[in-house]
């Protein structure tokens, strides 16, 4: 079970004591007969969001459904089995719960202690990766309790788990998933996280009693409209090179769909790195002045899309620029620091998955310690959108 | 309470279980997926099959959360305490005459458990969805304005909708059993279709189902779902239509796509790329 959960966790499953609980609880009711049954149980308990959907079935399939098992665990065994004995053991050699609390301690107390522990010492190996075994008996005179009704021999079904596991539906889901056509819907339902809604009128209640009192008790009624956030967005877009063509298409298709809810969208574009001057049009013909863009930093928020790879020069050197024509001596990231600091809600999308950044080009490093960066796959953008908003992530 | 479907409605084997576990460890479910996938649907059919009183709030951008609870109406009091109440009988001195609960309000106070729907929650933002977490969660509210306690005689059968219109908070979803409805397959989906026309020939319900997953391979804005399929079987059957025509010459091609662009786009004149 805690390889489970470990397996769980490094399948970047948020897991935590209160599931494992919930997910005790759903088989003490004999919730999971069966592996299909134990497949949606857990599916239910650990995994609340169906970016998550597929790492689940592929941890699940390799947990329960490998060659050699299809069998229901004990969950005797795997819930208060060995680990949680030595743990409890130890926790009374220690003398962190006398054997006084230990007698009016419910199971469930000390089973949340126990993977309350488990939880924090990510990483660290307990048990071997099969949680199937033979029960023992609990010293502590627990496994009364413990037993109850817990005690499932499966059959061994390959059923429908197995089944919807092997159609992998939810694949396009995932967060890793760059953005396609069948996920922009999901990427929009986090960009719309940036605006914020509310109610649009309400009745003023303090001016109500002002106005109504000097009235001489004729009532009226004074209406607000509440204030409207609506949002600035510049979208900087890297159009050079065939390598961005693709995902442009699919960001204005994104951004598009969702213009009605800023109060103000614009692209700029521009070719690789930026040396001052950003252009309104795809051809980058109409320029746009730099102290332009700049000025509009303090109320609006900034997306930068591109690939942040280019030769170290172009962002190093002074005259990096791959135009003779734009004279710029400054190098290209002190264009960028600048950038930076103006705007400070931004964040700089890549298309590159992260896991590549290191090893394409050094300069994805440097850009990345002057802008927060994430990829561009639907985790990368909900991370994005909560950088902007100024959120924890 | 086991839930296994009504006459009227496919239930997926799987979806049933899930219903059945939620039910049994009493936590709301959270039904994500696309439209036309019967979410809320399936709010009513529990109802249906228990023979019980269903709740329903429809959720709406505006919403605070608590008015889904009670309303308390300041307004009709003020009017009351200044006009008089005339024959309605409302006592201006007693509150009670001046709230109104809400359907979570009225699942919690009834004597019988009931089947509680809130329906498109992703349109209230997440303030008030973190409103609605505790009152879900303990089966109680306050009524501020008396500072009255109401809880829930019986734990109402709780299911949620969600459009996936805007992401749900995680706080929200960790309380939550959540299950991500995906589109039916062909298997499935002749199934419901059989539920709604059971006598129409397998050889047109194979041609109007080829055609339909190739519509919604096609890359619409709004692909055509179970709602638009019936629609249009439903049509075709009403003119009575052998074949479903295929490629370009689709007939009754309105009934699947709705938007003008999509339609636009399937006869060929889509809009001018706008990126050469």
């Amino acid at each position: 079970m805690i390889a489970f959960i470990q397996q769980l966790r490094k399948a970047e499953i948020p897991v935590s004591v209160r599931y494992v609980l919930e997910f005790y609880d759903g088989i003490r009711r004999g919730l999971a007969p069966d592996l299909d049954r134990l497949f949606l149980l857990a599916r239910l308990v650990f995994v609340k969001r169906v970016e998550h959907y597929d790492a689940f079935e592929r941890v699940f399939a390799a947990f329960f459904l490998g060659k050699d098992s299809g069998q229901m665990p004990q969950w005797e065994e795997t819930f208060a089995g060995k680990p949680f004995e030595e743990w409890l053991r130890e926790q009374v050699a220690k003398g962190a719960i006398s054997l006084d609390e230990l007698r009016t301690f419910e199971l469930d107390e000390l089973l949340k202690r126990f993977w309350e522990t488990m939880l924090k010492q990510e990483g660290e190996h307990h048990g071997g990766n099969r949680w199937i075994g033979t029960g023992g008996r609990s010293p502590f005179g627990h496994s009364g309790s413990s037993g109850g009704g817990v005690r499932v021999y499966g059959k061994g079904l390959h059923g429908t788990a197995q089944k919807v596991i092997d159609r992998r539906n939810y694949m396009n889901y995932s967060g890793k998933s760059a953005l396609a056509g069948t996920n922009v819907g999901q990427a929009l339902a986090a960009l719309k996280n940036l605006k914020r809604a509310g109610p649009e009128t309400e009745l003023e209640i303090d001016e109500t009693i002002h106005r109504t009192a000097k009235n001489g008790g004729e009532i009226e009624l004074v209406f607000t409209k509440e204030l409207r956030d609506r949002l600035k967005l510049v979208v900087l877009l890297d159009n050079g090179g065939y390598s961005m063509e693709p995902h442009l298409q699919l960001v204005k298709e994104v951004f598009g769909k969702m213009r009605d809810r800023f109060k103000d969208l614009k692209y700029y574009y521009f070719h690789n790195c930026l040396y001052g001057t950003v252009y309104e049009d795809m051809r980058r013909t109409v320029a746009v002045a730099w102290e332009t863009l700049v000025s509009r930093g303090a109320d609006t928020h900034l997306i930068v899309i591109g690939d942040a790879n280019m030769a170290p020069s172009e962002l190093m050197a002074a005259n990096g620029s791959l135009y003779s024509h734009t004279h710029d001596r400054r190098p290209g990231i002190e264009w960028l620091k600048q950038l930076r600091a103006a705007f400070p809600a931004s964040v700089w999308l890549n298309p590159i998955p992260r896991q590549y950044w290191a090893g394409e080009s050094v300069t994805i490093t440097h850009v990345g310690r002057i802008f927060p960066m994430e990829d561009l796959t639907l985790a990368g953008i909900k991370n994005g959108v909560q950088i902007l908003s100024g959120g924890e992530y | 309470m086991k839930f296994e479907g009504t006459r009227n409605y496919y239930l997926g084997p799987e979806l049933g279980e899930i219903v059945n576990i939620a039910i049994a460890m009493e936590k709301p479910l959270l039904l994500m997926g696309e439209a036309g996938t019967g979410k809320t649907r399936l709010a009513f059919e529990i109802a249906g099959a228990f023979g019980v009183t269903m709740e329903e709030a429809r959720c709406k951008s505006t919403f605070k959360g608590e008015e889904l609870c009670y309303v308390y109406d300041a307004v009709l009091r003020l009017n009351d305490s200044r006009f008089g109440s005339g024959e309605s009988g409302r006592n201006v001195n007693d509150i009670w005459d001046y709230l109104r609960f809400g359907p979570i309000g009225r699942a919690f106070l009834a004597e019988d458990r009931r089947v509680l729907l809130i329906d498109e929650i992703d349109k209230t933002d997440s303030d008030t969805q973190d409103n609605l977490l505790d009152v879900l969660e303990d089966g109680s509210f306050i009524i501020r304005e008396i500072n009255h306690k109401v809880s829930a005689c019986k734990k109402p059968v709780i299911i949620i909708t969600s459009n996936a219109k805007r992401e749900l908070s995680d706080p929200f979803l960790r309380r939550c059993f959540c299950h991500y409805i995906p589109f039916p397959g062909a298997e499935e989906i002749a199934i419901i279709v059989r539920l709604h026309f059971p006598d129409i020939s397998g050889q047109l319900l194979d041609a109007c189902l080829t055609e339909f997953y190739r519509l919604r391979e096609g890359g619409f804005e709004k692909p055509p779902a179970t709602a638009e399929l019936l629609d249009w079987i439903g049509a075709l059957r009403s003119s009575a239509e052998t074949s479903p025509g295929s490629g370009g010459s689709l007939r009754h091609v309105g009934t699947l796509l709705k938007r003008s662009q999509d339609l636009l786009k399937f006869r060929g004149q889509g809009q001018r790329n706008p990126w050469r």
